[in-house]
C-alpha cells in the first residue's frame, strides 16, 4: 500500500521534527536565564541556599538530558507536566489551543471568502480595470506588516468608535478584529495565488476542448478550470494554515488574545521550562500533522496521484 | 455584403474570413480573406506551415476565437443548422445559439491529445457530460452511449476505460478517447487540428483509419487541419493551401496535390520526403528546393571509408531502475537498450528509426555518455572507451556531439548565439583568445548558411530553422567526427526541414562528419541515411543499407512501419492490414530478461531478428 508506507514516512518524520525542535527549544531557553532567580527578583536578601532550594525543587540541578527525558516521558504519557508557576501545562494548553484554532480557522476562512472569488475574477479579466485595481489593492495588503494594521484596527474600530472590544476574548465579537487582521493580510497573497493558478489553468488545452464540446463559461470556469486549480492552491493553503498556527504570536499579542502565542511568550518571559518545551512541541506536532493531511488531501483532489 | 444561401451541395460556405489580433498599430492579420466551402460527407483539408492561420480558421468556426483575443474583422460563414432549423451565419450568432452548435454540431478534435482531456475527471464523465449537454441524457444512459462509442473507435476495455483518468491512457488511446467524445452527438462536421502530429507514425495510422471509417459510418463532413502532405493526401477530397494568413490555392486534392499551379505549393510539395522516391539509388540525396541550385555531386562526392569504423558498438545495454514497493526497491527495469551493436563508418549516416519507447534516443544518449550502461564496450577507432580514465573519456565527448529536438529549448535564451556556440569550444580547450574565437564564430556560423553578423544576436531573434542550424553550428564547434541528431528536424516545417537536411548532407560532404540520425519519420530516413538500424523495445531487429532495408524489409516490425507512413498520391486511399493495439512496454519486472534476438544474414550488409512464428504474430498485433 503507498499511501500506508507514505503515512508512516511522514509520521516517522514529524517524530524526528518533534525531537529536534524540542531538544533545541530546551537546550536554547536553559541559556537565557535561571528560573530561580527570576522567581526572585523582586525579593530581597535572597542567600545561594534560596536559589539551591528553588533549583532542587524544580529539578533543574540534575543533568541537561535527564531533565529532557522526563520532558519527552510526560509528553509521551500525555499529561504534560506540571508548569513552574502556573499548575498543570495540559489545562493551560487546553485553554489556549482552542483559542488559537478558532482564531486560525475564522482568518483562514475569511481570507478564502475573499481571495477565491477575487482572484478568478481577476484571471477571468486579465488586464482589465477590476484585475489592475484587485492587484493594487493586495499589493497595499501585502506591504502593511499585521500589528500595524492590528493597532490601527483597535484605534479606528474599539477606541474611536467603539464596536468591537480592542483585547482578550470574552465575547464572540472580540474575535472579529483579529481574524480580519490577519484574513486581509492572507487575502493579500491568495488572491494572487488564485489569480495565477486560473490563469494558468485557463490558457490549458482541456478548457478550450471543454468551450468546444459547447459548455457554458460557468462550467467551464468552476468545473474544468477551477477543479485544476484547486489542486495548487488547496496545497497552498493547507501550508499556509500550518504556518499560521505558530506565527499567531504577534497578532495574539496586539489583541491580548489568551491562545498558543500569548502562552508561549509568557513563558519564555519567566522561563518556564515545561511550558515552553510543551507549547513548541504540540504546536510542531500540528504543523507537521496539517502538512501530512495537505499531502493526503493532495491525493484525493488529483487523481494522478492517488491512481497510479 | 448581401446574404447569400448556401448551395445544396455545401454544408459550410466560409466567404472573405478576416481574423485580427491586438489592436491599433499592433493589429495582427492572423487569417485575410479566406473563403472555403466544405461539401456535405467529404473532407476537406486545410494545409499550410506553423503560423499560416489555419488552426484560428477553424477556431473562428466554432467561435472561440474571442478566448484568444481575436476577432473576426470581416467576413461570413454560412452553416445549414438543424438544431435552429435554418441557414445560420456563424459569424452573427449568439453565444447561446452557438453553444448549442459546439460539440453537438460541430464537434473538434485537437492537436495535443496529451493536454487536450481535463486531468481530474474520468472518461466517462468528460464523454458524459458533452451527452448530458446536448442531448439531455441521464447519467446511466450517457454513460451507455459513451461506452458505444469507445467502442466504435476500438478502444479496448472500453467499459474499465469509462472509470479512467487520463493519465492511465497512452497518447494513442487519449486521442481515441477525444474522437470518440467529439464523435458522440453526431456532428455535422468534424474539425480534426493536427490529430496526428504527435502520435507515432503506426498509431497515426490507426487513428486516420477510424477518422476514415466513422466518416462514412456517419456522414460527417470533415475539416482536417495539417502540414503533412501524405496526411492530406490520404484523408482529403479537396484542399485548401495558406500560406502567411492568405489563402493560396484551392481545388480538389487532385489539382492541388497532383499537378499545383501555385509556386508555393509546387515548392511545399517538393520539399515533402516522399517515401518510395529513392528506389534504385545507392546514395543519400539532397532535396530538390525549387529556386536553390542544386548539386547532387557535392554529396555524391564524399566516399564512405569502410575499411575502420569511426564508433562501434558492441552488446552495449542500458537499463532504468524502477522503483516501488515499501522498500523502495528496485521491482522494474526499463530495458531502454539491449545488447545493441552496430558501428558507424567514416563519413557514412546511420539512421536509428523507431516509434516512441524503442530506445533509439537511449542508444545516443549512452554514446554521449549522459546515461551509464549496465554492459556492453564502445570503441572509438578502436579504443574502448568506458575503461579510460575520466579525463580520456571526456575528451572522447568532444569528438561527438549532440543536436537536440527542440530548437528553442537547446539554446540559452540569455546569451548571444555567438557566446552560446564558441562555448563547447572554450570548455574543450580548442580556442585560447577573443579574436580566435571570434574567427570561429564567424567561420561556424557561415558553415551553417547564416551572416557572420548575426553573432552578436539572441536566439530569440532566429525562427525555429534558423536555431536548428545554430545548434548544428554549436555542435561543430569541437570539430566533432560523429554528430547525433536526435530528432534534429522533427519539429520544423517541411521547406525548413528539407534545407536543414540539405544543410547536414552538404557538411557531411564537406568534412567527412558521421551522423547517428535518431528519427521516426521513415521518409527523412529514406533521404538522408547509408544505413539504417531499425529498434524495437531496446533491441535492433532489422540492420542494413539503406536499399536493403526499404526495397527488401524482413522485419515484421520493419514492415509495418515502412507501410504506416502516408503515401504523397492524391485520390489514392492505401488500403492497409487494419493495425490494431499498442506496442507493449519495455518495462520488466526484475528478473523477467527479454528473449534476445539472434540477429540472422539476409545479404552482406544485412541483418534482421528472426523469430518463430508467434513472436512474427505477437509484433504484428
Amino acid at each position: 500500500m503507498p499511501v500506508f508506507r507514505f503515512i508512516l514516512q511522514r509520521v516517522l518524520q514529524a517524530i524526528l521534527v518533534t525531537l529536534a525542535v524540542t531538544l533545541f527549544v530546551s537546550f536554547a531557553i536553559r541559556l537565557t536565564g535561571d528560573p530561580a532567580i527570576m522567581l526572585t527578583a523582586d525579593s530581597s536578601n535572597v542567600s545561594e541556599e534560596d536559589l539551591a532550594f528553588i533549583r532542587e525543587t524544580l529539578g533543574l540541578n540534575k543533568p541537561f538530558f535527564v531533565q529532557y527525558f522526563d520532558f519527552l516521558k510526560s509528553l509521551l504519557s500525555g499529561d504534560l507536566g506540571e508548569s513552574f508557576f502556573r499548575g498543570s501545562v495540559r489545562d493551560l494548553i487546553a485553554i489556549a489551543m482552542p483559542s488559537t484554532l478558532l482564531l486560525a480557522i475564522s482568518s483562514l476562512g475569511i481570507s478564502i471568502l475573499i481571495s477565491i472569488p477575487l482572484g478568478i475574477h481577476s484571471a477571468l479579466h486579465k488586464g482589465g480595470l477590476s484585475d489592475q485595481v484587485i492587484r493594487v489593492l493586495s499589493l497595499v495588503g501585502l506591504s502593511f506588516p499585521n500589528f500595524w494594521l492590528g493597532i490601527m484596527f483597535v484605534l479606528l474600530l474599539s477606541i474611536t468608535f467603539p464596536i468591537f472590544p480592542a483585547s482578550g476574548f470574552e465575547t464572540w465579537s472580540a474575535l472579529i478584529l483579529p481574524a480580519t487582521t490577519i484574513g486581509i493580510i492572507l487575502t493579500a497573497t491568495n488572491v494572487r495565488l488564485v489569480r495565477t493558478q486560473m490563469l494558468e489553468t485557463l490558457s490549458a488545452q482541456y478548457v478550450m476542448v471543454a468551450r468546444a464540446k459547447g459548455l457554458n463559461e460557468r462550467s467551464v470556469v468552476y468545473k474544468h478550470a477551477l477543479r485544476n486549480a484547486a489542486i495548487a492552491i488547496v496545497t497552498f493553503l493547507g501550508l499556509q494554515f500550518g504556518n499560521l498556527i505558530g506565527g499567531l504570536v504577534v497578532v495574539e499579542l496586539v489583541f491580548n488574545w489568551p491562545g498558543m502565542g500569548t502562552l508561549s511568550i509568557e513563558a519564555i518571559a519567566q522561563r518556564d521550562y515545561p511550558l515552553l518545551q510543551a507549547t513548541v512541541s504540540i504546536l510542531a506536532i500540528m504543523i507537521v500533522g496539517v502538512n501530512l493531511a495537505v499531502d493526503l488531501i493532495y491525493g484525493l483532489i488529483d487523481p494522478r496521484i492517488r491512481v497510479a | 455584403m448581401s446574404i447569400s444561401t448556401l448551395k445544396d451541395s455545401d454544408l459550410l460556405s466560409v466567404r472573405d474570413l478576416t481574423i485580427e489580433f491586438g489592436y491599433g498599430d499592433f493589429t495582427v492579420r492572423a487569417v485575410d480573406n479566406v473563403s472555403f466551402d466544405l461539401k456535405r460527407n467529404k473532407t476537406l483539408a486545410i494545409v499550410g506551415e506553423s503560423g499560416s492561420g489555419k488552426s484560428i480558421s477553424s477556431l473562428a468556426i466554432l467561435g472561440l476565437l474571442k478566448h484568444l483575443r481575436g476577432r473576426i474583422t470581416k467576413g461570413s460563414m454560412l452553416f445549414d443548422s438543424e438544431i435552429l432549423g435554418r441557414q445560420v451565419d456563424l459569424t452573427q450568432l449568439s453565444e447561446r445559439e452557438l453553444r448549442r452548435i459546439r460539440g453537438n454540431e460541430i464537434a473538434m478534435i485537437f492537436q495535443e491529445p496529451m493536454t487536450s482531456l481535463n486531468p481530474v475527471f474520468t472518461i466517462g464523465s468528460q464523454m458524459g457530460e458533452t451527452l448530458a449537454l446536448h442531448q439531455g441524457l441521464s447519467q446511466s444512459a450517457a454513460r451507455k452511449n459513451a461506452l458505444e462509442f469507445l467502442e466504435l473507435v476500438r478502444l479496448p476495455n472500453a467499459k474499465r476505460m469509462l472509470g479512467n483518468y487520463p493519465h492511465q491512457l497512452s497518447g494513442g488511446m487519449r486521442q481515441r478517447v477525444m474522437i470518440a467524445m467529439a464523435l458522440c452527438c453526431q456532428p455535422k462536421i468534424l474539425i480534426a487540428d493536427e490529430p496526428t502530429t504527435a502520435l507515432d507514425v503506426t498509431i497515426q495510422a490507426q487513428i486516420l483509419h477510424i477518422i476514415r471509417d466513422l466518416q462514412a459510418e456517419m456522414g460527417t463532413s470533415v475539416i482536417f487541419i495539417s502540414h503533412d502532405m501524405g496526411v492530406v493526401s490520404e484523408m482529403a477530397d479537396d484542399v485548401l493551401v495558406m500560406k502567411a494568413s492568405k489563402s493560396v490555392e484551392t481545388g480538389t486534392v487532385k489539382q492541388v496535390l497532383g499537378s499545383p499551379t501555385e509556386p508555393y505549393t509546387q515548392a511545399l510539395l517538393a520539399a515533402v520526403p516522399r517515401i518510395g522516391s529513392m528506389t534504385g539509388k545507392t546514395a543519400p540525396q539532397l532535396f530538390d528546393i525549387p529556386g536553390q541550385t542544386q548539386s547532387t555531386d557535392a554529396v555524391a562526392a564524399s566516399a564512405i571509408d569502410h575499411s575502420k569504423p569511426v564508433l562501434e558498438l558492441e552488446n552495449l545495454t542500458t537499463r532504468y531502475d524502477v522503483r516501488g514497493g515499501l522498500l523502495n526497491r528496485v521491482t522494474h527495469r526499463v530495458h531502454a537498450a539491449e545488447n545493441v551493436s552496430l558501428s558507424i563508418y567514416p563519413g557514412e549516416t546511420l539512421a536509428l528509426v523507431g516509434e516512441s519507447g524503442s530506445g533509439k534516443s537511449t542508444v545516443g544518449k549512452t554514446i554521449q555518455q549522459l546515461v551509464d550502461p549496465v554492459s556492453g564496450a564502445m570503441r572509438y577507432h578502436g579504443k574502448d572507451i568506458f575503461s579510460l580514465p575520466a579525463p580520456e573519456r571526456k575528451a572522447f565527448r568532444k569528438q561527438t556531439q549532440y543536436v537536440f529536438q527542440d530548437p528553442y529549448g537547446s539554446m540559452n535564451p540569455r546569451k548571444t548565439v555567438g557566446e552560446s556556440l564558441i562555448e563547447p569550444a572554450w570548455v574543450h580547450g580548442l580556442v585560447s583568445t577573443k579574436q580566435e574565437a571570434k574567427d570561429k564564430v564567424a567561420d561556424l556560423l557561415v558553415k551553417v548558411g547564416l551572416p557572420a553578423e548575426h553573432a552578436n544576436r539572441f536566439p530569440h531573434q532566429f525562427s525555429g530553422g534558423q536555431r536548428q542550424r545554430l545548434c548544428i553550428a554549436r555542435a561543430l564547434a569541437c570539430d566533432p567526427s560523429l554528430i547525433i541528431a536526435d530528432e534534429a528536424v522533427s519539429a520544423l516545417d517541411v521547406s525548413v526541414q528539407a534545407q536543414v537536411v540539405n544543410l547536414l548532407m552538404k557538411l557531411q560532404a564537406d568534412q567527412g562528419l558521421s551522423y547517428l540520425f535518431i528519427t521516426h519519420d521513415m521518409a527523412v530516413v529514406e533521404r538522408i541515411s547509408h544505413r539504417v538500424a531499425v529498434m524495437y523495445l531496446g533491441q535492433i531487429v532489422e540492420i542494413g543499407s539503406r536499399q536493403q532495408i526499404f526495397e527488401n524489409p524482413q522485419h515484421p516490425y520493419t514492415k509495418r512501419l515502412l507501410s504506416a507512413v502516408p503515401v504523397l498520391n492524391p485520390g489514392h486511399r492505401p488500403i492497409r492490414p487494419p493495425l490494431e493495439g499498442e506496442i507493449p512496454s519495455a518495462m520488466r519486472a526484475v528478473g523477467n530478461e527479454p528473449n534476445l534476438v539472434d540477429l540472422q544474414r539476409v545479404e552482406e550488409g544485412h541483418f534482421f531478428a528472426a523469430e518463430s512464428a508467434e513472436e512474427h504474430q505477437a509484433v504484428l498485433l
